[in-house]
């Protein structure tokens, strides 16, 4: 299932997501994280789209996941955090 | 004695030229081939630049783009969608451990953001940092900045808008909702300004390039001295812009 969303992160940037999800295991299939964020190095967000495929598309799991991924490669994010990145994701839902 | 640092004034230049320059010199800068650079420069056909996490397809009208023969390239900086046309953009390549340079990327914007407030000072223009990217003049939007952090070296480019045509941008940019798209114009006509409209009258390209020039000068504390590419420079200029800037792989990536 295709999805997309559009998030002003508050105190933030404007997020949007490109979501191709799987309806049965509520799972990310694909994610594609744009927007005119910025994140350093930049191309730890093609890591973290690869990272979040599989994940629950539940809030827990999404951010454990997205912290995890921020964690392990040193990611600093400006006008968009961890949280706000969740919530992004999850209005792709209907 | 100042420190001495390179001046590049390359003129106009197309999309992918010029953010093929900007990635040249960050490589020469990041092995120490080349002083810290300050670079000055414009676009010729006029251009939108995206951030390098925006999509192409979902940002620009590319339609739009090529019935009025307007360029579009996706940058090595995040931030977003720039419609460049009548401006001065400016590039700043300076190693990581400068001492003149925050190790704290929010410090640096700042840093760097006051030298082009020193530059419109010149102009008789009063503005300021507005974190996280933006320089404003009289409550309104004059600049734009953009950085990005690669090798231990800082690159850092932004504009300075020396008019703006609110209208033609939004017929180049896709916005995410149509209904509410005058609404959004008629914002953004109240949240942006530019130097020909604050002084009222033109101010040529060489005005505003020569009083950024000692805005960055006095910022620093440094002397620009003029130079020109190393030919190492020149060649990976033209590596870039053939297989990244002019490259469907790169432009459409994400």
């Amino acid at each position: 299932m295709q999805a997309k969303s559009v998030y002003k992160v508050p105190n933030g940037k404007l997020l949007k997501i490109i979501l191709d999800y799987d309806e049965k295991n509520n799972s990310v299939n694909e994610i594609r994280i744009t927007g005119d964020f910025f994140a350093y190095p930049e191309e730890t967000i093609e890591i973290m789209e690869n990272e979040l495929k599989n994940t629950v598309l539940e809030r827990t799991p999404l951010l454990e996941k997205i912290q995890s991924s921020i964690k392990e490669h040193n990611i600093q994010f400006i006008g968009l955090h961890a949280e706000g990145l969740t919530e992004g994701i999850l209005m792709c839902k209907p | 004695m100042n420190e001495q640092w390179r001046l590049l004034q390359t003129g106009f230049n197309t999309a992918a030229t010029n953010m093929a320059i900007d990635r040249a010199v960050l490589v020469t800068n990041s092995e120490g081939k080349v002083p810290p650079t300050v670079r000055f420069y414009a676009w010729e056909p006029p251009a939108i630049s995206i951030g390098y996490f925006q999509s192409i397809t979902e940002e620009v009208d590319l339609d739009a783009c090529k019935a009025h023969g307007v360029e579009y390239v996706r940058r090595i900086t995040g931030g977003g969608a720039v419609f460049h046309e009548a401006e001065l953009t400016y590039s700043i390549i300076i190693p990581e451990s400068h001492p003149q340079i925050p190790k704290n990327i929010m410090e640096s914007y700042g840093r760097i953001c006051g030298a082009v407030i020193k530059g419109l000072g010149e102009l008789g223009i009063e503005s300021k940092y507005v974190p996280i990217n933006d320089i404003i003049a009289y409550g309104k939007k004059i600049s734009g900045n953009a950085q990005t952090r690669k090798a231990r070296t800082v690159l850092q480019h932004g504009t300075v808008l020396t008019d703006v045509d609110v209208d033609k941008m939004f017929s180049l940019l896709k916005v995410p909702n149509e209904k509410i798209k005058d609404k959004l114009i008629a914002d953004v006509k109240q949240r942006v300004t530019s130097i020909k409209h604050i002084l009222e009258k033109d101010i040529p390209f060489e005005k505003v390039a020569q009083a950024m020039r000692a805005g960055f000068e006095e910022e620093f504390n440094i002397e620009l001295v003029k130079g020109e590419l190393t030919e190492e420079e020149i060649a990976l200029t033209q590596k870039f812009e053939k297989e990244c800037f002019g490259a469907k792989d790169w432009n459409y990536r994400r």
